[in-house]
């Protein structure tokens, strides 16, 4: 990958170092989106919905570790083994799919920034903008020691939203039972039951945390001999995005689906609702998790979406490039950002259907992100002795035919 | 004489002597020991399986090719590692673009065709890096071919031409066969080099390492990331590894075997020239972040009693880095430092004058003097060279500006 030497996404590689690109792709999978879909799954089933969390971890786990192991084998990202194996035109409209969903998924960012802010009164035509261009400085002119800083602490809060849990005072055995029990029968026929399961998947794995994965473990220059490390990297930070995941869904089953509240139309609704049962200080840290989330996503997809839709397609891309050297880089980035905070202030947008156009551009193109994955992994040429072992396939491709499953069902199901 | 693309050519339709459409083009292979620019055979899918079209028998190229002889006569192909296959090896690949000294992709390749004899000369002038051949891949078959021509008509194009390509080949035997040896690569300044192999990845990075002549990649090891410096000689044999690490400036050579695992540092001394392997032994024990650890131990001394001859003679004899020379240093009978003369005094002195009437008052410093304070003595006298003496006055070694700027960069 021939990338960004001094640029933002380098800076971040570094930074990775300490916390490791396995840890903060998790993180940022735990955006705005995820965060409601978990407290919607929580509010909804209570803790009948804590058996997803193992296999959508095994599962994540699985799809993680081979994108990581490719960064590390081959030295070169995602998007430029795609171009290279399968060719420009593969790629370009792969590119445009990824612009697509994370424009998407950049908006439902800002829209966590703007609704978290509001549950304290600031206006929406305040926190926007402010928070864009925080977001722009922050990786144009920051420099690597203030953004370093500014993302462990990002990372770290995280950690509100296991105090949330605790603090929800669930009843522990029940929640322990049904993460290790069978989903029963009834719950499978039960439409919603099935449609919510699907959203979790979907909002755990997603297309764009591999490409970001394998760059980021190019970018910090980890070879074979070091994957060791790498592998325990990506694992350890599945399981602790997991286990986030799992105190949201308990936090919201002890207290909204208890109290009988099983309607939330987003995360800052979740922790606005959660106030009279869980306390103040439940609150408070929902929703100011929510608004760190989203910010750190925020500052991640732009960014990263604009390096490898560039390097994919072979076009200058680097903030050490001035404008006029990398303009199609520039002009993704700005645009990502600008048009993402933008629609959130245009009364009347119709913002859901941009939300379920990402989602089914995303469901598209994870089947075809999966199977290359597979395919690339499994190319003696490309991996050498890397490649999956048999037992590594079978359960990969389970995964990724489950995954296709659930995904196909996800978008014929949107309406 | 016309241009044509290879998108263009890939897919298109074949026919032969008898005008029969024999089958589609596949491929476009270059035979690099035989000519470098030069278009060996097509290869065409035909009913009976893969055929190598000889380039010598082609009357028309572009949306048809067609052919003086007959499908019959065209050889089955058979596996070659000594051909370059255009689609291959080229398209959507990186390479090196020694003009413009970055690393970039292949989006199309451009070929001269023209007439020779009977037959048509197909020959690679250049690739396409821009926009243009992106479009026309990306758009070939979905729009008509008039549209698309007026299309890109309109895009400028970003041509390499082909003398300024150097292909990536991580395979030596390979390599080898198909005449890459990154000539135009090792003519660039070292900072270049160092910065395209920055952008590597690292089988590549190793490719261009086992290729350079030593004392190129020595310079250009110095001038890359330090991380990055230790996963290339960690990758390259210790032999390899040892001797470009004996071109390296001392200095540079011991901060680089001080980053990476004792056992591959112990092997690389092991195989080094044994005064170049004391030199940096010595140095390996210094901290890196003292004074001693930024030293390096090629410098010019000579007697106080010399004169401008002598140094101008100690000069020429001289083999280490062009920096440390911007000052002589005088010594004494036991080699203490007494004086410093910088160079430019020298130039401009005739050379029966004695050194010690041109010696200006100097600065030193001990050997475990915390780089911090070194760059601040460097700032305070405006010095270009700092001279590192031990306990008993000895001058040890000699630390210069760059080294300083290298350090103070490194911690932003």
């Amino acid at each position: 990958m021939t990338i960004f030497r001094r640029g933002f996404m380098r800076r971040l590689a570094i930074f990775a170092a300490v916390i490791g690109p396995g840890f903060i792709t998790a993180s940022v999978d735990n955006d705005a989106g995820g965060i409601f879909t978990y407290s919607l799954a929580g509010a909804q089933f209570g803790y009948s919905m804590l058996w997803t969390m193992g296999p959508i971890m095994v599962a994540l786990i699985v799809i993680q570790e081979m994108a990581a192991r490719m960064g590390a084998v081959t030295g070169k990202g995602l998007s430029d083994l795609i171009r290279e194996e399968f060719g420009l035109r593969i790629t370009f409209l792969m590119m445009l799919a990824l612009v697509v969903t994370n424009f998407g998924n950049i908006v439902a960012e800002f829209a966590g920034v703007a609704s978290s802010l509001e549950l304290f009164g600031i206006s929406r035509y305040i926190v926007v903008p402010v928070a864009a261009a925080v977001v722009w400085l922050m990786v144009v002119k920051g420099t690597y020691a203030s953004v370093e800083k500014i993302f462990l602490l990002a990372s770290s809060f995280y950690v509100t939203y296991i105090i949330a849990g605790l603090l929800a005072g669930p009843d522990w055995s029940a929640a322990a039972v049904a993460t290790v029990s069978r989903p029963g029968i009834e719950g499978i026929r039960n439409y919603g039951y099935l449609f919510m399961v699907i959203g979790l998947v979907g909002t755990t794995i997603a297309p764009w945390m591999q490409f970001y994965l394998q760059a980021s473990i190019v970018e910090k220059g980890v070879t074979v001999r070091q994957y060791r490390a790498s592998r325990w990297d990506v694992i350890l930070g599945c399981i602790f995005a997991n286990v986030v995941a799992w105190f949201i869904i308990v936090a919201c089953a002890a207290t909204l689906y208890s109290a009988g509240h099983h309607e939330i139309k987003d995360a800052a609704d979740a922790a606005q609702a959660l106030r009279p049962l869980a306390g103040d200080y439940a609150y408070l840290l929902f929703a100011g998790g929510l608004f760190n989330a989203s910010l750190f996503a925020a500052s991640i997809l732009p960014i990263s979406t604009s390096y490898v839709v560039c390097e994919g397609l072979g076009l200058e891309s680097g903030l050490d490039k001035r404008f006029d050297e990398a303009p199609a880089f520039y002009w993704l980035y700005t645009l990502l950002i600008v048009a993402g905070a933008g629609v959130l202030l245009i009364p009347g947008f119709p913002l859901v259907h941009v939300m379920v156009l990402s989602q089914v551009v995303n469901g598209i193109v994870l089947p075809f992100v999966l199977v290359f994955m597979l395919v690339l992994t499994n190319d003696r040429e490309l991996m050498g002795k890397h490649t999956n072992s048999r037992f590594f396939n079978v359960v990969a491709w389970i995964t990724v035919v489950a995954m296709i499953g659930l995904t196909v069902a996800m978008v014929l199901t949107q309406k | 004489m016309s241009l044509v693309a290879l998108s263009e050519l890939l897919g298109a339709p074949v026919r032969d002597a008898a005008g029969v459409a024999a089958g589609r083009v596949r491929e476009i292979a270059v035979a690099p020991q035989d000519h470098p620019t030069r278009v060996a055979y097509l290869v065409v899918r035909t009913a009976s399986g893969e055929r190598a079209l000889p380039a010598d028998s082609l009357t028309a190229c572009g949306a048809t090719v067609r052919a003086n002889t007959n499908l019959e006569s065209w050889d089955r192909l058979a596996p070659s590692d000594g051909m370059l296959f255009l689609r291959r090896d080229l398209l959507d690949q990186q390479i090196i673009d020694v003009h413009g000294r970055k690393v970039v992709r292949v989006n199309d390749v451009e070929f001269d065709c023209s007439p020779v004899n009977s037959h048509l000369s197909l020959d690679v002038v250049s690739v396409d890096v821009g926009a243009k051949g992106a479009v026309r891949r990306l758009m070939k078959g979905v729009v008509p071919a008039f549209t698309l021509r007026a299309l890109l008509d309109r895009i400028p194009p970003r041509f390499i031409p082909w003398k300024y390509v150097d292909l990536l080949e991580t395979d030596p035997a390979r390599r080898v066969k198909l005449k890459i040896a990154y000539e135009g690569l090792s003519k660039l300044h070292p900072a270049d080099i160092a910065d395209i192999v920055e952008d590597l990845p690292p089988a590549e990075r190793e490719a261009v390492f086992e290729t350079l002549d030593e004392e190129v990649a020595a310079s250009t090891l110095e001038e890359i990331d330090p991380d990055i410096q230790v996963s290339i000689v960690e990758s390259l044999d210790s032999n390899r590894a040892a001797d470009i690490v004996e071109e390296m400036d001392p200095d540079a050579a011991a901060d680089l075997l001080g980053d990476l695992p004792q056992e591959s540092t112990g092997q690389i001394l092991k195989q080094m020239d044994p005064a170049e392997r004391q030199e940096v032994s010595q140095l390996l024990e210094f901290s890196e972040h003292t004074a001693a650890g930024r030293m390096t131990t090629d410098f010019v001394a000579v007697s106080e009693h010399g004169t401008v001859e002598d140094a101008i003679a100690a000069i020429r004899k001289f083999e280490g880095t062009r920096e440390a020379l911007a000052t002589v240093y005088l010594v004494g009978r036991h080699h203490q430092l007494v004086g410093a003369v910088p160079l430019v005094q020298i130039a401009v002195s005739s050379p029966s004058t004695a050194l010690s009437t041109l010696q200006e008052q100097y600065i030193s410093c001990a050997p475990d003097t915390p780089e911090g304070e070194v760059a601040a003595l460097f700032d305070k006298y405006n010095l270009i060279t700092l001279a590192v003496v031990d306990e008993q006055e000895r001058l040890a070694g000699v630390i210069t500006a760059d080294d300083v700027i290298s350090m103070l960069r490194r911690k932003h």
